[in-house]
């Protein structure tokens, strides 16, 4: 057994350098010998000494002290007078058998750290060439897959241990791995810790072997995007701290790589938002293009046969009119369906702006001036309503819907009353009607689309006017209702906040 | 005017530029048509042609860039079809220089009134500048600034004043919010639009026979205001 052990490689390339050592000392010998009639026995010295030096550099330590140990009994034996004797005539040559063992155990030293420190510089360049090849591959990585991917693999060839990044969930917080189909698993407690406090966490895994298990947070300078979590194999403590600066870098680069996907997503979901937006627009201005020409067509050309000379006999004058009024109601609906869309699919785009009530009050007033001809509407608005902001083009929609429906619902020759007042932080506007009011169970039906308060025969409108004031109101942060009075009529009531009204300057007058 | 208006209708739809045609010609004016963009614009020029009513849906084309072609040498009025009903549409339309809009569907009543008042605006023009304006029972004086109503004096504040005389200086054509601002406040304080609304209640206030339904300082929703003699 022992005799085997003794021939394994180690012993045998051991074995080969003792007898190389052996050689060169004969070596340097049998060289020396002829020169010595010619040259001083300190010059000889130096061949014996340049003989350790060579060694020393090429062959290591333990080979070298026996080189300068053989070195200094061949020089006692073959040329320190007595020759072929080992006595020493002269005590001083004692000085010179230390000064080449110190020489060649001096040599040794200086040339093993050499080898190592050659052998770190190696590693730390094989190390920087590595972490650039990582850079190189996430700064390209296109998801986020791509990146787990690299940095895996990276961990495993470099430090030869097993990685898994945690990203934190935008919705619940919770960190988890990238595939949340891997069965991998880790200390959950350890990682939010280690997320939380923003710094390196180490563990000693009792189960795998006893290596240490680190949580690093992959941090940015904005915020904590996740935490690495590395599963180093058994190893020495120096190594594992040697893998500090390189998990580190490795930490610093992930960072960089998950921000920069994360910002990529934001700026891609903004543009297909937009894109989305701008499409949808465009068809929605197509349709009503198309919907309104013919309309348009159809209103005008009933308007024009009233211009015809010879004048068209009576009849024919109302149905022009009827065809006229027919062309306007259809209008008005075309109208609705496109609001409702437009509010319904893109969310309703605000162009809130200060202004007093009273003025899109009158604006819809005027509006509906051909339907409500001869309705006697009564405005009574407080007089010190504050300035509001809304959006004056929906607003009008809004209340030409309920003016509408007021007079709609409710007998020709009885008023509609429109007011406003303020009530603490809110502006209250009803529109109050005489007609049957609302049924007490159809009250919060009544704002849903399609559901009319009555279902009159010849009444148009698809019943969207009140979905259509929901949609608006609730978008200006108000509510909307509609109740029954005690005394009778119906009463439709919305607020708006009454927020913080600019002020204006007085002017020098 | 001894000459007839010369009135050209720049629209795609036969059946539109058709009943348009009778509504115009109804108020004395002799009418050119044109379907497209580029015919428009060189009817518009060889005519010479003292009103446009155009549509801003035309297929060749933003009726838009029309009315900047169109401004860079005539100043005729120019009222807008328009079939869109946002807002920023009419306002760019009005900003690159037209003077009216009528969304579709509009009756023949509206269109004329419309015409009517943009051709006053255009003999006005060729007659002598007056600087006396007047409507309902107020009497404006611009040489004296001196307002009144009814005989009486009304006294107004120097911006409440400069607002009324940018307003009665373009009758019957819509004025842009931003235009107005950058007239009476600056063109820093096109962003205060609280101010031009409650300036503009104001003047109702003090001129309007009614304020909550005025007749002669007018609102164009989500546009701006028009004054109307």
């Amino acid at each position: 057994m022992r005799f085997t052990t003794w021939f394994s490689a180690k012993n045998y390339g051991h074995l080969q350098n003792i007898g190389l050592t052996v050689a060169a000392c004969i070596g340097t010998t049998w060289l020396a010998t002829p020169l010595l009639g010619y040259l001083d026995l300190a010059n000889i010295v130096m061949l014996f000494l340049l003989n350790v030096l060579v060694v020393a550099v090429k062959l290591g330590r333990h080979p070298a002290i026996l080189a300068s140990v053989l070195s200094v009994l061949c020089f006692d034996f073959f040329f320190v007078p007595p020759r072929f004797s080992l006595a020493v005539s002269n005590i001083q040559y004692l000085i010179t058998f230390l000064a080449m063992l110190v020489t060649a155990l001096l040599t040794t030293h200086l040339m093993s750290v050499l080898a190592q420190k050659a052998q770190e510089a190696l590693k730390r360049e094989q190390q920087t060439q590595a972490l650039y090849g990582l850079a190189k591959q996430l700064a390209g990585a296109l998801a986020i897959t791509q990146v787990k991917e690299t940095v895996e693999s990276f961990v495993k060839s470099q430090l030869l241990a097993s990685a898994l990044v945690l990203v934190v969930d935008d919705a619940s917080g919770a960190l988890h791995p990238i595939d949340t189909s891997e069965p991998e698993t880790f200390d959950a407690h350890q990682a939010a810790n280690a997320y939380e406090r923003g710094t390196l966490l180490r563990h000693v895994d009792g189960a795998s072997g006893g290596g240490e298990v680190w949580y690093l947070p992959i941090q940015t300078s904005v915020r904590p995007r996740g935490v690495l979590v590395v599963r180093l194999g058994a190893s020495t403590s120096a190594e594992t701290e040697a893998s500090r600066p390189l998990l580190d870098a490795l930490a610093s680069l992930l960072a960089v790589a998950l921000e920069r996907l994360h910002y990529a997503q934001v700026a891609q979901d903004a543009e297909v938002q937009m894109l989305t937006e701008r499409l949808r627009n465009s068809i929605l201005s197509a349709l009503s293009h198309d919907l309104r020409t013919p309309l348009t067509a159809m209103v005008g050309l009933a308007d024009a046969l009233f211009l015809i000379k010879p004048v068209l006999p009576e009849q024919a004058l109302e149905s022009a009119q009827a065809l006229h009024e027919q062309g306007e109601r259809l209008a008005s609906m075309v109208d609705k369906l496109l609001d409702m869309a437009r509010l319904n699919a893109g969310g309703v785009t605000l162009r809130r702006e200060w202004q007093p009530l009273d003025e899109v009050v009158g604006t819809s007033i005027q509006l509906l001036r051909n339907a409500l001809s001869k309705r006697f509407i009564d405005v009574r608005l407080d007089q010190d309503l504050p300035l509001l902001e809304f959006d004056a083009v929906l607003m009008e929609r809004v209340l030409c819907n309920l003016l509408e429906n007021a007079a709609k619902y409710s007998p020709p020759d009885t008023p509609i009353v429109l007011q406003a007042k303020t009530l603490g932080d809110w502006v209250e506007v009803s529109v109050i009607d005489q007609g049957p009011g609302f049924a007490e169970h159809q009250h919060d039906d009544l704002f849903k689309m399609f559901v009319r308060g009555h279902s009159e025969p010849g009444s148009s409108g698809m019943g969207m006017g009140l979905a259509i004031c929901k949609t608006i109101v609730q978008a200006h942060g108000g509510t909307i209702d509609a109740s029954s009075r005690s005394q009778g009529g119906g009463c439709v009531r919305f607020t708006l906040p009454k927020g913080n009204p600019p002020t204006i300057d007085d002017e020098a007058a | 005017m001894n000459t007839r208006a010369k009135v050209l209708i720049v629209e795609d739809e036969k059946q539109i530029r058709r009943f348009v045609r009778v509504a115009v010609e109804e108020e004395g004016c002799q009418v050119y048509e044109a379907e497209t963009l580029k015919s428009g614009l060189s009817e518009a020029g060889t005519r010479q042609v003292d009103l446009l009513v155009l549509d801003l849906g035309l297929p060749d084309g933003d009726g838009i860039e029309l009315i900047r072609e169109l401004r860079v040498w005539s100043d005729a009025p120019v009222l807008i079809l328009s079939a869109r009903t946002q807002e920023q549409d009419k306002i760019d339309a009005l900003d690159a220089g037209a003077d009216d809009y009528l969304i579709k569907p509009f009756s023949v009543g509206e269109l004329r009134a419309r015409v009517r008042a943009l051709l006053r605006r255009r003999n006005r023009q060729t007659e002598s500048a007056s600087p006396l304006v007047s409507f309902a029972d107020v009497h404006m004086d611009l040489s004296r600034r001196l307002v009144t109503r009814a005989a009486l004096e009304v006294h107004l504040t120097p911006l409440e004043y400069r607002l009324l005389s940018v307003l009665v200086a373009h009758p019957g054509k819509v004025l842009t919010q931003r235009f107005l601002l950058a007239e009476v406040w600056g063109p820093s304080h096109i962003e205060r639009g609280h101010y031009l609304r409650v300036y503009v209640g104001r003047l109702r206030q003090k001129l309007e026979g009614d304020p909550t339904q005025p007749k002669h300082l007018l609102t164009e929703t989500g546009v701006g205001y028009r004054f109307q003699p």
